[in-house]
């Protein structure tokens, strides 16, 4: 009975703590819609643009699920993302998170609970009105054993699941154990229908999981986003129609999107999605990094603007295995020597990695952070010039020595030899890895370049822990906590040693710290001393070495208009503002 | 005849098994599984990918894996894809059509072209059109249809002739039927005549060689001999004998109408079953691989069964107790 009062002061303190976030809702004169007292104003720059088009863009392989609490890999997200939305979403030019679904949300004092009232007005494509049960229905869904999410792992701290229940019609509360800093960031997960999707959670998770698969057709996908999908071609593409009743508006009032009908071609290849590009058969084409001075040639003739772009979140790295179970001494030992990874650190030529992977568009990497994500970066990382010589002297400060035959050999005599491995379906990986190789070899490392099958390589990673170094990449999120399986010690992806019972030394232990920290802290400025400091450990101790962020350069046909600013990770404008500034087809 | 078949067709099972037993541990022993990409997803946990191999079966021994699917076919249930989680018999049936259509219209093209250029390729011996012919032919069997396929699309982009890839125009449903056939046709130029081209330079290379054996034989000589025109002893006896090897060879190529076209299909974007067999293979979608390799199996014997039957219409000398 005592648990109750604090519970009881929570609720009192949400109502006197103010509305956070929302800052284009301020502008006057208040734009209404006669279905939606309250619609989302475009809050980013944009011009009012001329309604009508076809746009047209391509996507490698097919989706392969229309089920979005599902959907894992972009080729499914990439489609879904225009039919279905969050409670919030992500500004994308500056990460910050705003209103969607839900138009406002408070948050009680001990930052515990939070609630969220729903947009008035909205409904699903058949007119249904959108309904905290609606919210409520989803994250039951994701939190449905054996309901295949990745949500239900990001939405899960410390073990313990978020609670969350309806308060009425419109509004929603969530509660977590702890305070949760980046609850707005990790809440944004894509709401859907109860009316049509409770009848299969019903019957069990595998029935949920094939629900709203490929095979549906596709007018029974029942979203709120700005397109409704009309028909999907396996292999060939997936059209959309607008939606008449999006609850956007740009900055004078007028409903989005402006675009009449989306199309996204299914292509098998990247080469096939160049090709559609300067064919003219498609608007966009997110060039790679090497493409960008040939495209900017054809600029004028082809009709189309290469911009350039801010870098990537994620950038591919080296390895170095120190898991007792995977490798043996001598190896643990050199593996496991900070001044050995330091050492050989200097032995990797960023530039020439940047130039001949990238034609120069990338920016060295010397922490676990791109330089493009603004919100957290840090600036001031000890770097690692690309120096042999310096190199060798700190191997021999290390105990380190070349001998007479040219190899390497540590203090107890062995030679220094080991295995370097990669995904050989990535060209740019195994260049790299050539790259790597005749370096670490100048400096008298035996290393045996061995690129494997995919498959194979995660297998290793994850499974076996039988290898040397491997180079790969991981993806990026703006919150480094999302990618805490990579960066606690217990972490099933803490790649050089996974899965630890405690944390093996003592700057893994301060990371997880770190971590434990961050998460729960809900002011992003304390949250980024604690990022600062994280990235500070990882450049010294180097556990994995980065090489590079490469840069982003989306191509974009002059006919379209709101193309710019162009945002975090290369994104132009989303498709709601996006319009023809001549509307011919 | 028909206990032939029957024979034929009762064998067939034992052989198929084999294939599906085979396959089923070739693939299940080689490292790696279809979680592959999951695992190395940042916000994706251990005990999720468990979960996610406990659902498809993967966890359980291998017999009992096969016993299961072996089965579940039995009842002509095919399974379900782990990476599109419909059944895989959809998944098929949504792309079947399209690599019959590719593959039956490149098989016609080609034998169409490549009988009539052979004969004549073998009763103009060493003349400069058997040499030009031949010349070409060795191109054609050389060249990678992957390499061909690009040329033509790349030719494509350049003249703006032809649509680049694809099976069909954003705007297909908005055709009238006429307009619906046009289209496909043509977007079925390229992939066509690459495959065609290929099998043309083979099958006329075969036809060639045929038919001179034959035309050295002793009756040919005599039928000559005895005043027959050229033209009956050519059509009416040698050629008649000559085309019995290519039955064979359209037997066999009947089996590959299904998944012999992967390579060019993604190269041009061809809505194949192909692409989805190949796609399968890498991500080790198992269903949707054993599936496949069901099909050919039963296609290629299926083929070489109809090739034999073919070949006793042809050649009376050939009889099936």
């Amino acid at each position: 009975m005592q648990r109750k009062t604090p519970f009881l002061i929570a609720l009192t303190a949400v109502i006197l703590v103010a509305v956070v976030g929302a800052p284009g809702l301020t502008a006057a004169p208040k734009l209404t819609l006669p279905d939606m007292p309250n619609p989302k104003v475009i809050a980013y720059p944009h011009e009012v643009g001329k309604y009508g088009g076809v746009h047209v863009r391509a996507q490698i392989t097919d989706p392969r699920t229309f089920n979005i609490i599902v959907a894992q890999e972009t080729s499914s997200t990439d489609i879904l993302a225009n039919i279905f939305d969050g409670l919030v979403e992500q500004n994308y030019i500056t990460g910050e998170i705003e209103p969607a679904l839900a138009e406002s949300w408070t948050v009680s004092k001990d930052g515990r609970t939070w609630v969220f009232a729903l947009r008035q007005g909205v409904t699903w494509f058949d007119g249904k009105p959108v309904t905290a049960d609606d919210v409520v229905f989803t994250f039951q869904a994701i939190f449905t054993e054996g309901v295949q999410t990745s949500s239900r792992d990001t939405l899960t701290f410390d073990g313990k699941p978020l609670r969350f229940r309806k308060l009425d019609d419109r509004r929603v509360e969530f509660r977590t154990e702890k305070p949760i800093g980046t609850f707005l960031r990790v809440i944004g997960a894509s709401i859907v229908p109860r009316h049509k999707l409770a009848e299969a959670l019903a019957k069990g998770p595998a029935e949920f999981n094939r629900t709203w698969g490929v095979n549906t057709p596709p007018r029974e996908i029942i979203g709120t986003g700005p397109f409704v999908m009309q028909e999907y071609v396996p292999g060939q593409r997936v059209t959309f129609l607008r939606n008449t009743k999006y609850w956007k508006v740009d900055k004078a009032g007028n409903r989005l999107p402006y675009l009449t009908r989306y199309v996204r071609l299914i292509v098998p290849n990247l080469d096939a999605l160049r090709l559609k590009f300067l064919a003219k058969e498609t608007d966009v084409y997110a060039a790679r990094p090497r493409e960008f001075s040939e495209f900017k040639q054809m600029e004028r003739a082809q009709n189309f603007t290469i911009y350039d772009g801010p870098e990537t979140f994620s950038s591919e790295f080296v390895v170095l295995n120190q898991n007792p179970a995977g490798v043996k001494p001598p190896k643990l030992a050199w593996f496991q020597d900070q001044r050995f990874r330091r050492a050989i650190n200097h032995a990797i030529d960023r530039a020439t990695i940047a130039n001949q992977i990238y034609a120069g568009r990338a920016t060295p990497a010397w922490g676990p952070m791109s330089v493009g994500n603004k919100l957290y970066y840090n600036d001031k990382l000890p770097q690692y010039e690309y120096n042999l010589a310096r190199a060798e002297q700190l191997l021999a400060e290390a105990g380190y020595r070349k001998g007479s035959d040219g190899f390497l050999r540590d203090a107890q005599g062995n030679i220094v030899e080991f295995t370097l491995s990669t995904n050989a379906e990535n060209n740019d990986r195994v260049a790299m890895g050539n790259i790597l190789r005749q370096d670490w070899t100048k400096l008298g490392i035996k290393v045996n370049y061995a690129p494997e099958a995919f498959n194979t390589l995660v297998g290793k990673l994850t499974g076996t822990f039988n290898w040397d170094a491997i180079i790969i990449g991981l993806t990026g999120g703006i919150e480094p906590v999302t990618g805490k399986n990579v960066w606690l010690s217990s972490g099933s992806l803490h790649m050089w040693w996974p899965k630890q019972e405690k944390a093996a030394t003592p700057w893994e232990e301060e990371i997880n710290r770190l971590f434990s920290q961050a998460e729960n802290e809900v002011a992003q400025d304390k949250r980024k001393q604690f990022y600062l400091r994280w990235q500070q450990i990882v450049a010294e101790q180097v556990p994995i070495h980065y090489f590079s962020y490469p840069k982003t350069q989306p191509a974009v046909r002059n006919t379209m208009g709101n193309v710019t600013p162009i945002g975090l990770q290369g994104a132009i404008q989303p498709i709601d503002t996006l319009y023809y500034k001549q509307v011919l087809r | 005849m028909l206990r032939h078949v029957l024979r034929r067709l009762v064998q067939m099972i034992p052989l198929l098994l084999g294939i599906t037993i085979l396959s089923f541990l070739i693939i299940q022993l080689s490292p790696g599984d279809f979680l592959a990409e999951i695992r190395l997803n940042p916000v994706v946990s251990q005990e999720t990918v468990d979960q996610m191999r406990a659902n498809f079966g993967l966890d359980r021994p291998l017999h009992i894996q096969y016993l299961r699917w072996l089965g579940n076919i039995l009842r002509g249930d095919f399974g379900y894809s782990f990476a599109f989680q419909v059944p895989v018999l959809w998944l098929i049936k949504s792309r079947l059509l399209n690599t019959l259509l590719l593959s039956v219209t490149s098989l016609i093209i080609a034998w169409l072209i490549a009988i009539p250029i052979g004969i004549h390729a073998a009763t103009h011996q060493y003349s400069p059109s058997d040499n030009l012919l031949s010349f070409t032919a060795y191109v054609g069997i050389s060249t990678p249809t992957f390499f061909s396929g690009l040329l033509l699309l790349y030719g494509a982009f350049r003249t703006g002739w032809l649509p680049i890839g694809g099976m069909t125009s954003l705007d297909y449903d908005l055709f009238p039927w006429y307009g619906k056939v046009l289209d496909v046709a043509q977007h079925l130029v390229i992939p066509a005549s690459v495959l065609a081209f290929l099998t043309v330079a083979g099958l006329m290379r075969q036809m060639r060689g045929n038919l001179l054996e034959v035309l050295r034989q002793d009756y040919v000589k005599t039928a000559r001999a005895k005043g027959l025109s050229g033209r009956i002893v050519i059509y009416k006896h040698a050629v008649r004998n000559a085309i019995n090897p290519l039955i064979t060879i359209f037997g066999l190529e009947l089996g590959g109408l299904l998944g012999g076209a992967a390579i060019l299909e993604n190269v041009v974007s061809w809505p194949g079953l192909g692409q989805l067999i190949l796609d399968s293979v890498v991500r080790k979608d198992l269903y949707v691989v054993m599936a496949s390799l069901v099909f050919g199996g039963v296609t290629l014997v299926v083929g070489n069964l109809i090739a034999d039957l073919l070949l006793a219409v042809s050649d009376p000398r050939i009889r099936y107790d």
